[in-house]
């Protein structure tokens, strides 16, 4: 509705054709001022699409008012009108321009001609744009321009000797021009040289491939798709095709950038240019491999030498990704051993760097692009898992999208079980990571100040201190380590309690149900057709892990990181969880009988893990019967209801001394819907349960009960215990419906569904599932 | 290269506000003429708004540093913004473009820059970027002075990005091309 007024709006927000045509009239005069120039043609690109629009560049001479029509020709999102700009351009660059123009307007505008449809141009302009590239990357002037005379008194122009151009610390450049060199004054050459390297990534990702005839049929390039045979220069040498001899200029460019960016800049703020030129150069140096592969040897040995210069440097850490991208890419072709590279980048790295958040982005972005590394459980890869999951902790609203995209990948059946206790502690590693930042920041007097006799006061004097010790290097471990888990880190989880409240925690808890969801997800292959072909060498999840993640959920309920939003949020996650579990894998009822019963027979949990507690009474209701697992004996089912009607007892028997432990209606609905399933399947405890539930009367009704509960619940609770109790009186019928027959092949589940639908009404009326009860 | 760039207030509880948004070049699509693809761009640039703005919130709150609505005097020169919070983070493909781009921001007191790259762009280079046009945006568009004059001044704005982004182009400029350049700007203002 919002988007029909919006529309509706903007309709009328149109100027008419009579101020449109004028606007493109003035837009084009010579005589417009300039700033009025840019002014229309920023409202004809603010109203584009725009159907009246009759510019074009053809009679354009002047390239910075061509510069101006292009950005509102560019802006129709029109196909023909980018190639036609493209045309142009090329066309202007090909020919000599006229005096006072500069191509400086001009490449841009390619650059954007490129991005947006790069079919435009024909083979034979991009070996004429090609070769015009190579040309200004590498011959721009090496002497500094002048300044431009400003007229005025001082009219006659001294004739000074030009300077050489500087490297970044101030050294006489004694190589050709790039981006890293310094002068007082650029020349034109030397500002086409900064633009071309600028826009050479994406040329060359488009176009630097070998010599093709594919773009466009009205190319020159050799019909058979080969290179076009090399022209012969004046004096007989052979000059390589334009194509390859970009590539050569731009491996060479990359080159000196590599050696410029150990030089001490003068200014600090170049410094950051020069590790930005460091990653462009590295990134082009990895396509022109991929393109040409005789380049490879060269630039291995290269890169060798530029990542053990800067693998020390923390300020250089983002250079590390795209070297190791290309060693990831050719070291096989090198036949190199490249791993002690990604050793370092994985293990040193996000335990030094996690609080970094370009290279925290950066990192994760590399994992994603390269997932297929983590498939290989022994990798170095998969064994950091522990690592990248500090910068999740560390940064969590920039990074939980993109994790949700990386965890699939890192989850296996021998990761499982670390990663399931790695994201309960996701919110306590962001602690322990905040400590160990204000550990590393204390001066060395400070450090060693606690007394090791004594309870250390503070977290920060834990940090050493050996009670605590073990207990965070496990948390803040660089690799997978199941088996070092320590006995128990529910003291450090204690003393980081003081943490909780810190705005970073809190949105890192926030992240934890999303992900707790998602591991469930991949851990079950609920969607087996998806993910069981990428994953090579997962199999379903079989019983032992499904059954050690439901012995590990109730105990972990247990041992939480103090936040109670973030309590409140898992306790759901893992109650829906743990149904969804007993559905794929009844049998687990039977054979983790006793770590259920313990749970299930403690009334705190009913009060404190409500959502836990609840789905699990629903669990045992819905799955605990001999169908489901022929094992399941009458005895079992016994112990189960014995179980639950003592906490139900207890929750529900009036104490006029002491208070009646209050708890959400929803559990005492289950509860009571469970106990009547259990008895409907051994028809000796059907007695119990019928007087169980007449007096479920007299406790709605009691005073202690209605000043707890509001009226709607006590009457929901009412009825149902009524619509149980008269079930129980038509015990076949009770058995029949509230344990339907398992299906076991799809012909069986259609037939049941379609059995008479008034029983199957019958049972949603008395016992729908858990989440659709009204609390 | 860069899709887009947003100028947004982003500060205290009020939602946040696109002050300027400039697109670099339409992609060719299918969408027929009409106010459809103007709304869509303008749509597309306020969700880019409404996330920098939220992600700026949160990091100032993990932080620790409240959201400043006072606005103190801006000083004359460029200033530097080595310490200014700022971030990056990706955005999906169909939410809001097409395909998947990265968002680079940075934010100086009550306000956000935020450049939309297309994905595998260097972003080092994109950050590098946006702190010397942040500056130099606040400067030539008088956004930090008395009275609200940031809308009466876009060729300002365009002139800026015609000489530091292009059509979108991110260069690579040292601190001498950029003197040059803002020597350049300089004498066009006083003309």
């Amino acid at each position: 509705m919002a988007a029909a007024a919006a529309e509706r709006f903007l309709r009328r927000a149109r100027l008419d054709g009579e101020l449109v045509e004028l606007l493109q009239a003035v837009l084009c005069s010579p005589k417009s001022p300039e700033q009025i120039q840019v002014l229309c043609a920023a409202i004809l690109r603010e109203m584009s699409p725009c159907n009246d629009l009759i510019l074009s560049c053809d009679e354009i001479q002047d390239t910075k008012l061509l510069s101006l029509v292009s950005s509102v020709l560019l802006a129709q999102g029109n196909e023909g009108e980018v190639a036609a700009v493209g045309q142009h351009v090329v066309k202007a660059l090909e020919r000599r321009l006229p005096e006072g123009q500069s191509a400086l307007f001009l490449l841009p505008i390619l650059a954007n001609v490129l991005s947006l449809s790069p079919g435009s141009l024909t083979e034979e302009q991009i070996d004429v744009v090609s070769k015009k590239l190579a040309d200004w990357l590498r011959y721009a002037s090496i002497q500094q321009g002048m300044a431009q005379p400003s007229g005025g008194f001082f009219s006659s122009p001294r004739t000074k000797q030009p300077a050489p151009i500087t490297e970044v610390d101030g050294a006489v450049a004694t190589d050709f021009f790039t981006v890293l060199s310094v002068a007082q004054h650029y020349t034109q050459d030397q500002w086409l040289n900064v633009q071309t390297f600028s826009m050479l990534r994406n040329w060359l990702l488009c176009y630097g491939g070998k010599e093709l005839n594919t773009l466009n049929p009205g190319g020159k390039a050799g019909v058979d798709g080969s290179a076009p045979p090399p022209l012969r220069a004046a004096g007989g040498a052979r000059r390589p095709p334009p194509r390859e001899r970009l590539r050569d200029k731009a491996f060479q460019y990359c080159q000196r950038l590599v050696e410029q960016s150990s030089r001490r800049p003068l200014k600090k703020d170049d410094g950051d240019l020069q590790k930005a030129c460091l990653i462009e150069a590295v990134t082009i140096m990895d396509i022109i491999c991929k393109q040409d592969s005789s380049y490879v040897c060269r630039a291995v040995s290269f890169l060798k030498i530029l990542h053990s210069r800067i693998c020390g440097d923390a300020s250089y850490a983002r250079a590390l990704l795209p070297i190791a991208q290309f060693f990831l890419n050719h070291s096989k072709l090198a036949a190199v051993d490249s791993d002690a590279i990604y050793k370092h980048l994985f293990t040193d790295i996000p335990a030094q760097l996690f609080h970094n958040p370009s290279l925290a982005f950066e990192f994760v972005q590399f994992c994603k692009d390269n997932s297929q590394l983590f498939t290989d459980s022994s990798s170095i890869f998969r064994q950091s898992f522990p690592n990248l999951f500090k910068f999740l902790a560390w940064n969590s609203p920039p990074l939980i999208s993109e994790f949700v995209d990386l965890l699939p990948f890192l989850l296996d059946t021998d990761t499982a079980i670390e990663i399931f206790h790695l994201l309960l502690d996701l919110p306590c590693l962001t602690a322990a990571l905040d400590i160990q930042l204000r550990a590393a920041a204390l001066p060395a007097s400070e450090k060693a100040g606690a007394d090791p006799a004594g309870k250390p006061a503070t977290c920060l004097e834990a940090f050493h201190h050996p009670l605590y010790k073990s207990s965070f290097q496990y948390l803040l471990r660089t690799q997978s380590a199941p088996e070092d888990a320590p006995e128990s880190l529910v003291p450090l989880r204690q003393l980081l309690g003081s943490l909780a409240g810190s705005p970073r925690v809190v949105q890192c808890a926030e992240t934890v149900p999303v992900l707790l969801e998602l591991f469930f997800r991949v851990v079950t292959e609920l969607d087996v057709a998806g993910t069981a072909e990428t994953r090579v060498g997962f199999q379903f999840a079989d019983g032992s892990l499904i059954n050690q993640l439901v012995v590990l959920l109730l105990q972990r309920s247990d041992q939480l990181y103090e936040i109670p939003a973030f309590k409140e949020d898992v306790y759901r996650v893992l109650g829906s969880q743990l149904a969804t579990l007993c559905g794929l894998r009844p049998a687990l009822l039977v054979e983790l009988s006793t770590e259920i019963l313990e749970f299930s027979g403690a009334v705190s949990n009913i009060q404190s893990k409500e959502a836990i507690f609840t789905h699990l009474a629903w669990a045992v209701g819905e799955f605990l019967s001999v169908s489901h697992d022929k094992r399941c004996t009458v005895e079992q089912i016994t112990r189960f209801f014995e179980t639950l009607e003592a906490v139900l007892f207890e929750i529900t028997q009036l104490r006029p001394q002491a208070s009646t432990p209050s708890c959400a209606p929803r559990a005492i609905s289950v509860l009571m819907a469970t106990l009547t399933k259990l008895a409907a399947r051994s028809q000796d405890l059907i007695p119990r349960v019928s007087m169980f539930l007449s007096k479920m009367r007299t406790f709605v009704q009691s005073p202690a009960v209605t000043s707890v509960y509001c009226e709607e619940d006590l009457e929901e609770i009412l009825i149902r215990a009524t619509e149980l109790m008269n079930l129980l009186k038509m015990p076949s019928v009770a058995q029949f419906v509230l344990t339907p027959p398992v299906p076991s092949t799809q012909f069986q589940r259609e037939v049941n569904d379609s059995l008479p639908l008034a029983l199957r009404m019958v049972t949603e009326l008395l016992e729908p599932a858990p989440g659709s009860l009204p609390v | 290269m860069v899709r887009a760039l947003v100028l947004l207030a982003a500060g205290g509880p009020a939602p946040c506000r696109v002050l300027y948004a400039r697109a670099f070049g339409t992609p060719p699509g299918p969408g027929a003429g009409g106010p459809r693809p103007r709304l869509r761009r303008k749509e597309q640039l306020l969700a880019v708004a409404r996330q920098v703005a939220s992600q700026c919130q949160l990091l100032q709150s993990s932080l620790g540093r409240p959201s400043s609505p006072q606005l103190p005097q801006l000083p004359d020169e460029p200033m530097s913004l080595q310490d200014a919070p700022g971030g990056l983070f990706q955005m999906p493909p169909g939410d809001p473009f097409p395909e998947r781009v990265t968002v680079v921001w940075l934010s100086v007191l009550a306000l956000a820059i935020a450049l939309v790259c297309e994905p595998q762009e260097n972003l080092s280079l994109a950050e590098i970027t946006l702190r010397h046009l942040a500056p130099r945006l606040l400067l030539s568009l008088r956004l930090l002075g008395p009275g609200t004059d940031v809308l009466l001044h876009p060729d300002a704005a365009d002139s800026l990005l015609d000489r530091l982004l292009p059509h979108g182009q991110m260069l690579f400029l040292n601190e001498r091309f950029l003197q040059a350049v803002d020597r350049e700007l300089g004498i066009k203002a006083s003309r």
